[in-house]
């Protein structure tokens, strides 16, 4: 790694921490500005409790000192506050809940996606235009088009309620099966086309040519040089796929009753649970810039052709 | 660098083939763990499974605002009476970490005082004993300012309340000394006044907001959220909590009256999401589930008619008008009480166009009971009638109109009747001409859609046209509570046996006061009347604003100590209130939920609370 690369990185570093300021600046504020407040309910709280919790959670102090306040809280105590609306625990600790099972399920589903994705795809291109490609390509044509709600139910259906092999409840380990499944039949389905496609191109190529000209081997080919560099197009996606699991399961999580982030995300802001609005937000973005900074960083280290400039 | 690119590759392609092992591996794991689980779906056995709903927001007794978040309650506390189920299946309310429930005892000033004896060997889940003086504290924790529970005002009746709920501006105590009339005289006695006599206290008892927390258990403010620090009284204890997942109770052998609980362990899946709930009935994984997705109802009622449940609850669906909204048409002249009497003519009449009987037949289809009256169904009488039957003061039917099918017609004319009196009717259309267009405001899902789209067919049939605008949930009852919409969709649930719960809430004052009465213009309009003289009470006003009359006569009714006057006085309530036409009921509201033939000893009672300490399962899967 040369010090221009060096430099590219702290520099992107910077901005990915701009950019987090820039979001949770925005999100403090549009919370808010949003109609109703966390201790509305459909019965009303007297006004006097309702100003005393105001007072507790320091509510009632002008935006601009909250704001302040919270920077520093989150800066130099990691202090992400408690919950309005979950009494007694700390957002902290419910993201770090959620966390657990949404990276759980997010890391197995987007790795299985890869796994899977990129041997069909490799396979699907040596073997063009035979029956085992067609099928390939209509199958994933399919998962790709398909929303995971109707995957997820369709597999709720066929395995927890008709088959009754497994649970459809996502509490226990074998009950994560199924969301693994629809999580990651879209990613699988698309990294195969990626692969396919980008593996003719690469078949295509004058190095390639001159390699068989030489006599190199087929096995060598393949693993050597078609698919590494096959694989360059796979890898930029592979990054923002995995952040995109990990944050956007909420459908997932709804079916199958999986307790993970995109739950609670969603239940904070119904909740109007600031610090809870905020924290997710923050973790959410942070996943986010990380895995895109990182993908872009393998794309240089994968093609050192490419310039980070 | 090409070695390196060649590792990486292989890096990732084993990482790849790890995680695709990594799922199974997961089962192999969770198999291992638990050998007998077999078949996956099942529930363990000896424990009952339930889905109530998403975690709730607290189980702290006081801080509970939930009827899910109750039923988990009432399996881990124990107050000084409890609902019961007698062996003909009738429901009581009988005494629970109380030796009996005495009657109270007046005291010259028109106070009550109650005095209980604890049963001996009352003791916390850790061996702890409880004491009077625990009661003490938690009651007046759960009332505290401080505290700012939901539930707070539920000891609105104990004398002292006042005094302890106040605050400044700032929401500091106005009284931080003050203490509810509740003392501890010994360690197994304890005295309660009350400030009047009051039907339902008993009820209260058995209320999660009364039940007893320990002191240095709560000081840690997380008490409530783990098995470890959560020490309760109750039947269960907690014993593992994945939260937002599941909870699971055992039985708790300190509890005084363990013998008599018959489940071992209870099983509590947190989860919102209706259609999993299903799958997880119909698969034989949970044995009751408190929810099913609106439009299976009708194959759910004919595949499970057994297992299919739907019994009381005391709770009213109807729609509110903002009683500022200017209804009367551009062209009338009408002002002040005049123009107020209009409207709430116009108001009633307009209620009369809506076939309730459609709505719960075909849309709703949970067994609702079409409403004609506020004050909920299953509302008892001191002679033990319902009031709703009573409501209305008409011996053909129950309520303030007819909603029977049979109604419909006759209906409909009389309120076309009413309606040209204001507006220009078109007899070749035979529609409304100049009605002002409306917009019906509703939280958004699905179910409420459904009936805001047919109130909005039934209005456009006769020329008057509805705008359907809805909002999230927390937006709505924003703009509901500031009376920023002309008609919206409202819904309440009763908290105790009582009237007066759907009925305190309509006065000026009143944070649920969605209508506005007395706020804004109304604020002067003196339309109302009221005469209390037959009843005894030198009170009779005549033209008098809602603070003069709706406001004095709750009032009259919550220091009213004979109970046959307090009944006739909340009837003349309800009158005056639906004499506005504010208020349009649809529907009294029913619990709908499906329980496995395999259980057992359930109960539910009236407030939706759903006990199974006494269930039996009698097979699995």
């Amino acid at each position: 790694m040369n010090s221009k690369t060096l430099l590219y990185i702290v520099k992107r570093i910077g901005l990915a921490i701009l950019t987090v300021w820039v979001v949770i600046t925005i999100t403090f504020f549009v919370m808010r500005a949003v109609p109703g407040g966390p201790f509305m309910g459909e019965k009303a709280i007297s006004p006097a409790a309702q100003a005393a919790l105001e007072a507790k959670y320091g509510l009632d102090r002008p935006l601009s000192e909250q704001y302040f306040t919270y920077l520093k809280d989150i800066l130099t105590r990691f202090d992400f506050g408690p919950s309005l609306k979950q009494r007694g625990r700390s957002v902290t600790e419910i993201i770090a809940d959620g966390m657990k099972t949404s990276v759980k399920l997010g890391v197995v589903a987007a790795f299985s996606a890869l796994a899977a994705g990129v041997v069909l795809g490799a396979v699907a291109a040596l073997r063009r235009n035979s029956v085992l490609d067609r099928a390939v390509m209509v199958i994933t044509t399919a998962f790709v088009s398909m929303p995971s709600f109707i995957m997820g139910s369709l597999l709720l259906v066929l395995f927890a309620v008709r088959l009754r092999v497994l649970p459809a409840n996502g509490t226990t380990g074998a009950g994560l099966i199924l969301p693994i499944i629809t999580l990651a039949l879209y990613p699988m389905a698309y990294i195969t086309r990626l692969t396919r496609s980008s593996m003719l191109d690469v078949l295509g190529q004058d190095y390639i040519r001159t390699a068989r000209a030489k006599g190199v081997s087929g096995m060598k080919i393949i693993f050597g040089h078609a698919l590494k560099n096959a694989l360059i197009p796979v890898i930029t996606y592979f990054g923002p796929m995995l952040a995109y699991i990990v944050t956007g399961s909420l459908v997932v999580e709804r079916i199958f009753s999986v307790p993970g982030i995109g739950r609670a995300f969603v239940q904070s802001i119904t909740n109007r649970d600031y610090p809870m609005v905020m924290g997710t937000t923050i973790v959410l973005a942070c996943l986010i810039v990380v895995m895109n900074l990182v993908s872009d960083i393998l794309y240089k280290v994968v093609d050192p052709r490419i310039n980070l400039e | 660098m090409k070695k390196s690119l060649a590792l990486l590759l292989a890096l990732c392609l084993a990482l790849s083939l790890a995680a695709c092992g990594g799922g199974g591996g997961g089962t192999a794991g969770n198999a291992e763990t638990t050998p007998d689980e077999e078949p996956n779906v099942a529930a363990s056995p000896g424990a009952l499974a339930a889905c109530l709903a998403s975690e709730p927001d607290s189980i702290d007794p006081a801080l509970n605002s939930s009827v899910d978040g109750a039923t988990l309650i009432i399996h881990l506390f124990s107050g000084l009476a409890k609902w019961d189920q007698t062996a003909d299946g009738t429901l009581t309310i009988s005494p629970d970490a109380a030796e009996a429930l005495p009657e109270g005892v007046p005291n010259d000033d028109g106070t009550v005082t109650y005095t209980y004896t604890l049963r001996d060997g009352l003791k916390w889940s850790d061996g702890e004993p409880v004491t009077a003086a625990d009661f003490v504290y938690s009651w007046n924790r759960a009332a505290s300012v401080e505290l700012g529970a939901d539930y707070g005002y539920m000891f609105e009746v104990v004398k002292g309340y006042k005094e302890i709920s106040e605050a400044d501006d700032d929401g500091n105590p106005v009284n931080p000394d003050a203490k509810l009339s509740v003392e501890a005289v010994d360690e197994r006695t304890l005295t309660v006044t009350l400030s009047n006599a009051v039907a339902y206290w008993n009820e209260l008892l058995a209320f999660p907001a009364y039940m007893p927390v320990r002191e240095d258990v709560v000081a840690d403010e997380s008490w409530a959220t783990k098995p470890e620090t959560l020490i309760c009284n109750g039947p269960y204890t907690i014993t593992s909590w994945t939260h937002d997942s599941l909870i699971t109770m055992e039985k708790n052998p300190n509890y005084i009256d363990a013998d008599s609980v018959t489940m071992e362990k209870l099983e509590f899946y947190l989860s919102d999401d209706e259609n999993n709930m299903l799958s997880n009935f119909q698969n034989g994984s949970w044995q009751l589930i408190d929810d099913v997705p609106t439009n299976e109802i009708p194959k759910l009622k004919e595949e499970y008619p057994e297992q299919f449940v739907v019994t009381g609850q005391i709770g009213t669906y109807y729609v509110c008008w903002n009683i500022n909204e200017d209804i009367l048409p551009a062209s009338s002249e009408l002002t002040g009480v005049e123009a107020e009497n209009a409207k709430a003519e116009i108001r009633n009449a307009i209620t009369l166009l809506f076939d309730r009987n459609y709505i719960v037949n075909d849309i709703t289809q949970a067994g609702q009971v079409p409403a004609s009256s506020f004050v909920a169904m299953g509302m008892t009488e001191p002679d033990g009638t319902e009031f709703y039957k009573n409501a209305g003061h008409n011996d053909a039917f129950a309520g303030y109109y007819d909603v029977s099918e049979d109604a419909i017609e006759s209906n409909y004319a009389a309120a076309v009747e009413t309606l040209k009196k204001y507006y220009t009717f078109d007899d070749a259309t035979q529609t409304f001409t100049d009605f002002p267009t409306l917009t019906y405001l509703y939280n958004t899902n699905e179910g409420h859609k459904q009936i805001a789209e047919y109130l909005q067919s039934a209005l456009a049939g006769i020329g008057i046209t509805v705008n359907l605008e809805n909002q999230e949930w927390k937006t709505f009852l924003n703009t509901r509570k500031t009376g920023d919409y002309s008609i919206a969709r409202n819904g309440w649930l009763a908290d105790y046996n009582d009237p007066i719960c759907f009925l305190d809430m309509w006065t000026t004052a009143s944070g649920n006061n969605d209508v506005q009465f007395g706020k804004g213009d109304h604020a002067s309009v003196a339309a109302y009347s009221m005469d209390l003289t037959p009843y005894g009470y030198d009170i009779n006003v005549q033209d008098g604003t809602w603070a003069q009359t709706y406001d004095v006569l709750i009032s009259t009714i919550k220091a009213c100590t004979d109970n046959d006057t307090r009944y006739q006085l909340m009837h003349v309530a309800e009158d005056l209130l639906m004499s506005t036409g504010c208020i349009a009921p649809l529907y009294f509201y029913t619990d709908l939920y499906m329980l496995s033939d395999s259980v057992e000893g359930f109960y539910s009672n009236p407030l939706g609370f759903k006990y199974f300490m006494h269930c039996v399962v009698t097979a699995y899967g």
